[in-house]
């Protein structure tokens, strides 16, 4: 089976500081990985090097995505390819609808497939359903994207916008933190109706939480810009009950 | 007098004075000059606009001489050549139970200068007025340079003024988190900026709405 990603040596820093100090890892086509770690592990940096936030500066490595050299690629391109992060803090852009935003999102997509835009009343639909999927009130579709949302809001809207652009690998980051048990729920089921075999997902956190709702196949520990630890599912029970110290 | 340097007198001969005696709507394209005089319970409702490629100066004085006098004033601008556009704008309530609100909100890219002078002016026993201003920029080059100056002078006690001015740059986090969804670079670009001036161009008709959308494309 081809890899879904595939990442080498990775080194990343941001300004002169290292953060990365060289990350192995790979995602086969339908597998759930959660990286677990403590504050300051590297987790969202992981995140950022592999969306292509600029500020971040890849010094070593390479990353496969599809088997294509995903860092050579703009952020748009990455999400052209399949790949989507829901946001640890979501961006709020005043002005700006989420019926827009998402209209340029997918039209954006169509193109890079060789589409036209699908028909306004097509389109309209299409998020009416997936804005039901993930339990967000039909009216949000005229609010300007994340002004004004509840952190409970802002993560759903992200499970939206990923159940909209159905992306091959999803990252999750922190997406559980701030939320309470009934938003958690939601975003779990949405991630796992969107399990396929065919698609992989990174849910990055540092604890627990989603991981109940969510069973991850692989277990990473990341600490220090390494991965320093590498199981299954019977990792993160480890440390929900020693905690990160004695990786 | 006791009242500083309030000059009671209307100083200003322009060529174009209009007297505003119940409503009133216009749109200044490219540069004017204009002195509004409004007169009690009558509406004044102006919206300036500037596209890219050409000078242009707006002067626009506005005595407010009747209570119940309500003024509105817009401005959208768009540069991105070598043109200097200025504002100088002189809101002045000369009486009370007035209110008058602007907004002015502009981009500013290629080495294109912009200047924004706005003074509000209430005169002594113009009481229980309402004067808001602000003016927004945005600013998309090295090479852009915008000055902006809002003053208040009020002369009276019982007033709500206020005034507000911003000049800054198209936030790189809401393009990345736009581009991360797939959005292209100058696509996010035209969002920001035509968001940006939405409060304004939403006071245009449906075809000068147009126009500035295919010029801020241009300017992506």
């Amino acid at each position: 089976m081809n890899n879904l990603l595939e990442i080498k040596g990775l080194r990343a820093s941001i300004g002169d500081k290292e953060i990365l100090k060289g990350i192995d890892m790979t995602i086969l086509p339908g597998e759930v990985h959660a990286v677990m770690g403590p504050n300051g592990a590297g987790k969202s940096t992981l995140s950022a090097v592999l969306t292509g936030k600029p500020d971040y500066t890849v010094t070593a490595g390479t990353v496969l995505f599809k088997g294509k050299d995903l860092l050579s690629m703009s952020p748009e391109e990455r999400s052209w390819a399949g790949l989507f992060m829901s946001f640890q803090y979501p961006v709020e852009i005043p002005g700006v609808t989420i019926t827009s935003f998402m209209k340029t999102a997918l039209a954006a997509h169509r193109k890079a497939r060789g589409l036209e835009p699908l028909k306004t009343s097509d389109f309209l639909k299409f998020m009416k359903e997936k804005m039901a999927f993930v339990g967000m009130k039909p009216e949000f579709s005229k609010r300007e994207v994340n002004v004004g949302f509840s952190g409970g809001e802002k993560k759903r809207n992200e499970i939206f916008q990923m159940a909209m652009l159905e992306p091959d690998l999803s990252i999750l980051d922190e997406t559980d933190s701030g939320l309470d048990v009934d938003a958690l729920k939601i975003v779990a089921d949405g991630v796992n109706a969107l399990r396929s075999p065919e698609k992989g997902v990174i849910i990055i956190t540092h604890y627990q939480k989603l991981l109940e709702y969510v069973r991850p196949d692989v277990v990473h520990v990341l600490k220090g810009g390494s991965i320093v630890a590498t199981g299954g599912a019977e990792l993160v029970e480890v440390i929900e009950n020693n905690g990160f110290d004695r990786f | 007098m006791g009242h500083g340097n309030y000059i009671p007198s209307i100083v200003a001969t322009r060529q174009e004075t209009v007297f505003v005696k119940d409503n009133f709507e216009e749109t200044l394209s490219g540069g004017a000059e204009r002195h509004y005089v409004v007169e009690a319970g009558a509406s004044l409702y102006v919206v300036c606009t500037v596209l890219p490629g050409k000078s242009s100066s707006f002067d626009i004085e506005v005595d407010i001489v009747g209570e119940g006098a309500s003024v509105e004033l817009f401005g959208a601008y768009l540069t991105g050549g070598s043109e200097d556009v200025s504002f100088n704008i002189i809101m002045h309530h000369r009486v009370g139970r007035s209110c008058s609100r602007q907004l002015f909100k502009g981009i500013a890219g290629g080495k294109s200068k912009v200047r924004f002078d706005g003074r509000i002016i209430v005169a002594p026993d113009a009481q229980q007025i309402e004067a808001y201003q602000e003016n927004h920029n945005i600013v998309l080059s090295e090479d852009a340079r915008v000055e902006t100056k809002p003053q208040l002078e009020i002369y009276a006690d019982d007033v709500k003024c206020s005034h507000g001015a911003t000049v800054g740059k198209l936030s790189e986090e809401e393009q990345f988190y736009m581009r991360s969804r797939g959005i292209p670079e100058s696509e996010a670009k035209v969002l920001q900026m035509i968001s940006f001036l939405s409060p304004v161009l939403s006071r245009l008709e449906e075809s000068g709405r147009d126009v500035f959308e295919r010029e801020v494309r241009s300017l992506a």
